[in-house]
């Protein structure tokens, strides 16, 4: 796991969530957070090409198409 | 005819033949809801004036010998996150326990076109668990109990679905899974539970927790209700535009059955389901060609899981911002939305681009197998009142969880016996996509030579 990553990334959570998130609650949030890098991190290590694109599907829209 | 614990054909034969009556059928069903909903903590709303006017109704045609099919005048139930018009839609959380909407979910509107009596809106984990959830009491209902055990989960977050099933409180209930929702309360609470695949069963009116995840899908007493309920829900919808146009039949195969099992599949599982669980394949050997299949090694578990924080930090982003979530049941629901906002864009992205390489794994290995075979849960059912980790410590990944979300494959659970404090657990059996058939073709055959499914908990059959 990526420690500054992690840091970095709950301290940006208590910028724009800190008001209303409770002392006693803040070391839970930073520990989910951690684990959120550390799952990032396991996607990372998977090797992509430029052509994998995301498995969703993106149409334009026409009404008379529906 | 006593209509409780009465599998839906059955019980539909008796309606078609006039043995029993739509409308004594919902009297009958709401006051068992009415009777023993509250010491479960499965009922949210009794709907009875409308299903008093749904039975009438069906009374009337049946009597004019209009059929509708096998649903016509059965009652059932639905998970409180499916909207109904003019009856509240709580999603199981305190902040929307006054939330009306004005129509009716695509589900429950082609239920009542199948002529089924919508008899209650059922106790959900709040927001499916949508917040993090870490133990049962994490609903503004209560924590829902298992009939087998009042002291024992009955599993989430289609919690009341599962229970009222089990209890004979309704003949079969609507649910919902994201990851482990349909198929967890199907497990505690020993009764079918079948997750269709992603797209076949339109969402619109559901509460969305996770738009490419979230599924939604019948329990019931038997996985061949679970066809029957499957084919009245199935269908293209133009108002969600996630649904399949492949239009969906239920019909079983009766010979040539694969199944396969994943390599170290009881690995980490609690020693009373990793027996059950042999003691199932013994079963089903007797009737399917039996393989053992390896899925390589692969992020599943961290695809899915990304996608999930990711989607549901987007659907919850207003109710987050607004701090709404201080008002939810579990402390930890109360803080858990924070988190996941720090999800990166760009790993979303990663997760959506190794989905595809992920249902194309999914296929390599399941192309020539009917079902895949595993334990429902790698642990026992939890006790009410404590932490899932501390109640139930298990090491087991959830290969299958998240292979079977992450790629939208259908599964159904199924009961495959008891532990040793007379609780249930479950087998599960996945199939590829659209292969519902062949999931429930697995399952019926399986359920025709056990009888787990025909016993239900003392308390609730007197």
């Amino acid at each position: 796991m990526d420690s500054m990553e992690a840091e970095t990334l709950f301290r940006l959570v208590k910028e724009k969530y800190g008001d209303k998130i409770k002392e006693d609650e803040l070391e839970e949030v930073k520990k989910a957070v951690e684990k959120i890098v550390e799952t990032s991190m396991e996607l990372r290590k998977v090797e992509l090409g430029n052509w994998d694109e995301p498995f969703t599907v993106f149409k334009p829209y026409r009404r008379d198409e529906e | 005819m006593n209509p409780v614990y009465t599998p839906l054909r059955r019980l539909s034969d008796s309606i078609r033949s006039r043995e029993a009556s739509p409308v004594e059928l919902a009297e009958t069903f709401l006051q068992r809801l009415g009777k023993h909903g509250p010491a479960l903590n499965a009922v949210v709303t009794l709907t009875k004036e409308r299903a008093m006017k749904q039975a009438k109704k069906a009374e009337e045609e049946i009597k004019k010998g209009k059929a509708r099919g096998l649903l016509h005048g059965v009652p059932w139930g639905g998970k409180d996150l499916l909207a109904t018009a003019g009856t509240p839609t709580t999603w199981g959380a305190a902040p929307f326990k006054d939330q009306v909407f004005d129509y009716d979910a695509t589900v429950v509107e082609k239920l009542e076109d199948a002529g089924a009596v919508l008899l209650a809106k059922l106790a959900m984990i709040e927001l499916a668990g949508g917040m993090g959830y870490r133990q049962p009491n994490a609903s503004f209902t209560g924590p829902c109990a298992t009939p087998w055990s009042l002291g024992h989960w009955s599993g989430g977050s289609s919690s009341g679905s599962g229970a009222a099933v089990a209890a004979g409180l309704v003949p079969f209930a609507i649910g919902s899974e994201t990851w482990g929702s349909i198929l967890s309360p199907a497990n505690n609470c020993g009764v079918a539970g079948l997750r269709p695949t992603y797209g076949r069963v339109s969402r619109r009116g559901a509460m969305a927790l996770s738009w490419t995840l979230d599924k939604l899908g019948p329990l019931c007493l038997t996985a061949d209700c679970c066809g029957i309920v499957l084919e009245a829900i199935a269908g293209p919808d133009p108002m969600d535009q996630t649904t399949s146009k492949r239009l969906y039949r239920y019909t079983l195969k009766r010979d040539g059955l694969r199944v396969a099992v994943p390599k170290g599949v009881t690995d980490g599982v609690a020693e009373s389901v990793s027996k059950n669980f042999d003691e199932a394949m013994m079963e089903v050997e007797k009737f399917a060609e039996v393989e053992e299949i390896d899925f390589p090694e692969f992020p599943y578990e961290a695809v899915t899981r990304t996608i999930l924080n990711a989607e549901a930090a987007s659907a919850f982003d207003e109710f987050t911002a607004r701090g709404l979530a201080r008002g939810l049941t579990a402390p930890e629901c109360r803080y858990g939305p924070y988190a996941r906002t720090a999800v990166l864009a760009t790993d979303y992205l990663r997760a959506l681009r190794l989905r595809g390489r992920m249902a194309r794994i999914a296929e390599d290995v399941m192309e020539t197998f009917d079902a895949v075979a595993a334990p429902s849960r790698a642990t026992t059912v939890p006790e009410i009142d404590k932490e899932f980790r501390k109640a139930t410590p298990g090491t087991a990944r959830d290969i299958m969880g998240a292979l079977g979300n992450g790629a939208g494959l259908p599964a159904i659970s199924v009961p495959s016996g008891f532990d040793g404090e007379g609780l249930p657990t479950g087998i599960q059996f996945m199939g590829r996509a659209y292969d519902e058939n062949a999931v429930l073709s697995v399952a019926v055959a399986y359920q025709s030579r056990t009888r787990w499914h025909t016993m239900h908990p003392d308390r609730f059959t007197q």
